[in-house]
């Protein structure tokens, strides 16, 4: 049959796969193979489809069979990359273009895919012989900054040695000289050059390059090259010739940039930058006309700008502060005047208070000559601008409070909340997409009543801060900062369904996910009723990590197209980004946090057991970061006080690097001790590339050697009953090593079953396992079964102790110490499941003769869930005690500040409804899931 | 004032003071690299000297950066395009962190977008999309000398906030010509009764 007939009968195979009907494309697959049973294309079209509907099993087998004929044709090849890619095996796509690259090395397309696929896989060694390749073949300039900067790339791998890393810079270095146009002719290549040139610490050539002509335009038009050339000068010591073109460009050219400012300072003392104790007289008469001619400078700048922009009275408060800092100021009442000129300029714009606070930490005199002014200002106010005014003399002076006693801070609190009723009265007209110009009164009312929270630990005032805020989102329903201090005082209150209706009203998408997640998601197991069966918070969970899917599936795309495009300066960026999403604390912080709901939810089987245990041991191999945004939430507390943010942790702390470490640990070695994978067979089941390897730890070091270290630090993260439980579960693990160590069936015979498993999915066995004389279970030990040691007191008082614990608790104002404690008591008994379930198999018990020891973990089982029970019930009870009208009553009379001041009772009762309503929920649920949880395994 | 730099993809991390505001949108990860990976040279941060983030904005006219007087803090996201008399400078998104506000920001960077477009790019108008809903920025625009040159439907997925309808998810397309256009030929006074649909313009 002619090749158009073929493609017409494949085309809708592609139809079909783009539709997403991926059945359809199998169907017509699996009838074009009965006619050409040798295609290759249609069989990777095959394999595309079996992927995406999840068949992995069958389509590995597929997927080996094109490889093995090592195709060159362009349909195939890109059939197969999407194959490859979404089984992730980025290693084999390199190999599968090199073999094509190979067989047709002038087709410049498939080097550059090589190339690209190297590139996908990270692995700039490979992909900068490629490209050198590529370049000597096509003699294109381009190949041969691929090669530059794949050797750059290289060098930035963190395993390589500082040595390789100097050679590699120098080679790069050497390939640049050796380009046959000069790097100036583009700004990325510029830009490429000049970081070459800084990081082997060769100023003077780049101080070189940058003097030319072109490399001045340069940098006058690109953001990048002129921030490297700032680096250059400054390490060239060229200061005062920076502070001279910041200068002009700030009085010729009318540039703002506040980096020019700095410039100009920086060389306004540039005498007195050289470290020495004492200054010489000259150099100190020098710098005291520096400072006379820079403020004269910036008084013309103050002058011509007026109101417009800020930056010429900004610069002088700077100026101030470093003279002072030399010892140069004569005028000991300058600092104070220059504030109340910027305050009486800038005072009524919303950035005022960020623009002045690292100025004002003054000395007692001073500071009492700024409050004195600060408390003349009027504080009536009949217009926006006088309202901004008042807020910022509010703000300015509440940072300074040095310290905070109940009787002043309820007086603030009170006027806040009033001035807020009677500023919400500018802001009537407004469009509902509008925010309050009243609104930071309301924070602040908010900031207070946290204070007044931490400082008598009554919880009234979390109920007047919610209710507050509330009726605040009433009147300004887009104002975010209002919502996310909501949602952190829900949290405390122990009333999450709350906090989460709020996170949810927040328009946070893509990679705000990461960043802002921890809002609603941290520690959230506490708060998850998965057990019962409501998955809302497992949910939630998942879907913040579409991010990273995203992440994994699109950024590769862009460091191609950057690569493409040639913008240099942005694959180390995009690479960075990738990296920092791709291990994001938060991500496995949110990945615990569903595995506890998982298996809260789910029954215990060996699948979980071995799936759970292969994920989390990659994720023990990543070096994380740190993505998390908490400075979005508004901070108004006075410096001498912990912030906003530090004050609303749920269990004051917030989970860590140490924190994700230890839960890791304790996890990976309960479901390793429950499982039968151990390292080789994992090695035969895994299906896409390994993650790279860490290249921080030191040979020799077993991953157990890794899993059963704790150090304290990492343990100072934990609440106190989380430490209790890793106690726990390590004591446990230690108990029962060598019983599960002895009865764990060898190798060969899981790789048996897991062959036998696949060949009865797929119809072909597992490939690359040769299967020997298994026969089940039958295998004979050499050695005697291990003796009977009694438990350790850690694990068998664990759980009285516990309860004992949520006893102290369970009365306190707040429900989320009492609900903590029955989460950790709950995530104990879990871990005790897994450690166990090995032993409930009869035949197990009976071929390894460990009676006694089962006997010894059904009485530890029984206890733990005697206890349980108690906590459930008392869980119960009190959210009974919380949907009563009692309670809303209590919480509207703790409010009653508020309902003076103007705010509706009914609205507060509502409030007071919603709030006593979700604990009820929360806790009526958390109890009723222990309870099903024990009912589950009560059984044998 | 504010401390200009470049915009870096790592800056995703940290925009969420702008980008938590209700009239910016939060593309996927693609949009930002993909801007990023055709025109670095044009995107940029403004941050305060504290080093919070106050805008940030990609436009590809070169000399944003030459002429730094738009020391504010903005979101610009832009791009030139168009064919002949189509050819124009594209602003995809302007917008001003709350507490950053009235502080004439949003002035000043237009002022610099349409002295790019009119001077290096030669274009010959300028445009932008703005929510039919967002009465306060048309205003703006138009006192900037920006007129509604037609309505595109359902250009913006739906706000979600009620009563708004159409207005929320519609879109004006508003222009100002340049000097390139001495007869105004890129507006017409009528622009707002000229109703497109989404699919009609990229």
């Amino acid at each position: 049959m002619s090749t158009a007939a073929l493609e017409r009968q494949i085309r809708p195979i592609y139809d079909a796969l783009d539709t997403g009907s991926n059945k359809s494309a199998l169907v017509t697959c699996n009838k074009l193979l009965k006619k050409y049973p040798r295609n290759e294309l249609i069989k990777a079209l095959k394999a595309l489809a079996l992927v995406r509907s999840q068949k992995v099993e069958e389509a590995l087998i597929l997927c080996d069979e094109v490889l093995e004929v090592k195709p060159t044709s362009d349909a195939t090849l890109t059939a197969m990359m999407h194959v490859l890619r979404g089984l992730g095996r980025h290693k084999d796509m390199v190999k599968m273009f090199e073999e094509a690259y190979k067989q047709q090395p002038l087709n410049e397309e498939l080097g550059a895919q090589t190339f690209f696929a190297n590139v996908r896989a990270g692995q700039w060694k490979s992909a900068q012989l490629v490209a050198t390749r590529m370049n000597k073949q096509f003699q294109d300039d381009r190949y041969l900054y691929w090669t530059i900067i794949c050797t750059v790339l290289q060098a930035e791998e963190p395993g390589t040695q500082p040595e390789m890393r100097n050679i590699l810079y120098r080679l790069a270095q050497r390939l640049m000289v050796s380009s046959p146009t000069p790097s100036y002719i583009n700004a990325e290549r510029f830009h490429l050059h000049l970081s070459i040139l800084l990081k082997l610490n060769l100023v003077d050539d780049a101080h070189k390059l940058l003097d030319s002509q072109v490399g001045k335009n340069i940098c006058a038009t690109n953001l990048s090259c002129n921030e490297l050339r700032r680096e250059v000068w400054k390490l060239k010591g060229l200061v005062k010739e920076e502070g001279e073109q910041a200068k002009n460009l700030i009085t010729e050219k009318n540039d703002r940039n506040w980096l020019e400012f700095l410039s100009l300072l920086d060389g306004t003392f540039v005498e007195l930058t050289g470290g020495e104790v004492a200054p010489s007289e000259e150099a100190l008469e020098a710098a005291r006309t520096n400072v006379q001619e820079t403020k004269e400078l910036l008084l013309r700048v103050v002058e011509k700008d007026g109101p417009k922009d800020r930056s010429g009275l900004l610069a002088l408060l700077e100026l101030e502060k470093r003279t002072r800092v030399h010892g140069l100021s004569d005028d000991k009442t300058r600092l104070v005047c220059l504030l109340k000129e910027y305050f009486e300029k800038i005072g009524d714009k919303a950035c005022c208070y960020e623009d002045l606070k690292p100025y004002i930490e003054l000395g007692s005199d001073e500071l009492a000559q700024w409050t004195s002014f600060l408390d003349a200002v009027s504080t009536s106010f009949s217009t926006g601008k006088e309202l901004r005014r008042l807020i910022n003399v509010y703000k300015l002076q509440r940072y300074n409070l040095s310290e905070i006693t109940l009787e002043a801070e309820t007086t603030r609190a009170t006027l806040y909340t009033e001035k807020y009723i009677e500023a919400l009265k500018l802001g009537v007209d407004l469009p509902t997409t509008e925010l309050q110009p009243a609104d930071d009164l309301v924070l602040l009312a908010a900031s207070s009543y946290v204070s007044l929270w931490k400082l008598t630990n009554d919880d009234g005032y979390l109920y007047t801060a919610t209710a507050l805020l509330e009726y605040a989102l009433t009147k300004s329903k887009q104002s975010f900062l209002t919502r996310l201090m909501l949602i952190r005082i829900y949290r405390l209150l122990g009333a999450p369904a709350q906090a989460l209706e709020h996170y949810r009203a927040l328009p946070i998408k893509q990679v705000q996910n990461d960043t802002l997640s921890h809002f609603v998601l941290s520690r959230s197991s506490t708060f998850s009723l998965a057990a019962t069966g409501d998955l809302t918070f497992a949910t939630e969970c998942l879907e913040s990590t579409q991010i990273y899917l995203s992440n994994s599936q699109e950024t590769g795309d862009f460091i191609i197209r950057a690569f493409t495009s040639e913008k240099y300066s942005q694959i180390p960026e995009f690479i960075i980004f990738e990296d920092r999403l791709e291990n994001s604390l938060q991500r496995d912080l949110v990945k615990m946090e569903h595995l506890r709901m998982r298996l809260a939810h789910e029954n215990m089987n060996s699948d979980i057991i071995d799936m759970e245990l292969i994920e989390l041991k990659f994720i023990f191999d990543r070096v994380h970061h740190d993505n998390r945004d908490t400075a979005i939430l508004s901070d108004y507390q006075p410096r001498s006080s912990p912030n906003f943010n530090e004050q609303t942790l749920l269990f004051n702390t917030f989970e860590g690097f140490g924190f994700l470490r230890t839960m890791l640990k304790v996890y990976i070695r309960a479901l390793q001790q429950g499982s039968d994978l151990d390292d080789t067979v994992e090695e035969k089941l895994l299906i896409g590339d390994r993650p790279k390897q860490r290249v921080d730890l030191a040979s020799g070091v077993t991953l157990r050697d890794r899993l059963i270290v704790q150090p304290e630090e990492d343990l100072e993260e934990l609440t106190q009953d989380e430490a209790l439980l890793v106690e726990f579960a390590s004591a446990l693990a230690d108990w029962l090593e060598v019983y599960h160590d002895y009865t764990r069936p060898p190798p060969a015979i899981v790789l048996a079953e897991a062959s036998k498993q696949t060949e009865l999915k797929t119809g072909h066995p597992l490939k690359g396992i040769e299967i020997t004389s298994a026969n089940g279970n039958g295998h004979k030990k050499d050695e005697e079964s291990p003796a009977f040691v009694e438990p350790p007191e850690v694990v068998t008082s664990f759980f009285e102790d516990i309860k004992a614990r949520f006893d102290e608790v369970k009365d306190a104002n707040s429900p989320v110490e009492a609900l903590h404690l029955a989460a950790v008591a709950q995530e104990a008994f879990l871990i005790l499941i897994i450690e166990t379930l090995r032993f409930k198999n009869q035949t197990v018990v009976k071929q390894n003769k460990l009676g006694t020891l089962v006997a010894s973990i059904k009485t530890i089982r029984t206890n733990a869930i005697s206890n349980l029970k108690d906590i459930s019930t008392d869980l119960v009870k009190r959210g009974e005690s919380e949907g009563t009208s009692e309670a809303r009553k209590a919480f509207v009379e703790e409010c009653s500040g508020i309902i003076n001041a103007g705010i509706d009772h009914d609205f507060v009762l509502n409030i007071a409804k919603k709030e006593t309503d979700a604990r009820k929920k929360v806790l009526e649920g958390f109890g009723k899931g222990i309870n099903r949880i024990c009912a589950n395994y009560t059984s044998s | 004032m504010s401390v200009l730099r470049p915009f870096k993809a790592s800056d995703m991390f940290k925009f969420n003071n702008i980008n938590l505001d209700i009239w910016t949108e939060t593309y996927g990860i693609g949009f930002y690299l993909s801007y990023l990976s055709r025109w670095p040279d044009l995107c940029c941060v403004q941050e305060a000297p504290s080093g919070r983030m106050m805008s940030y904005g990609t436009s590809p006219q070169r000399p944003l950066y030459t002429t730094h007087t738009h020391t504010r803090p903005y979101t610009v996201l832009g791009k030139a395009e168009g064919m002949g008399p189509e050819w124009h400078g594209h602003v995809t998104a302007l917008t001003v962190a709350p507490e950053y506000r009235r502080l004439g920001l949003a002035r000043k960077m237009m002022n610099l977008l349409e002295l790019v477009s009119d001077e290096i790019y030669k274009g010959f108008f300028v445009d932008l999309y703005v929510r039919c809903a967002n009465k306060v920025a048309i205003e703006m625009y138009e006192g900037m000398g920006y007129s509604v040159y037609r309505r595109v439907r359902e250009y913006y997925g739906s706000l979600g906030v009620g009563k708004g309808g159409r207005d929320e998810e519609d879109a004006f397309d508003m222009r100002k010509p340049l000097s390139r256009d001495p007869n105004r030929r890129s507006v017409r006074p009528n622009g707002r009764d000229m109703i497109v649909s989404a699919h009609d313009v990229s």
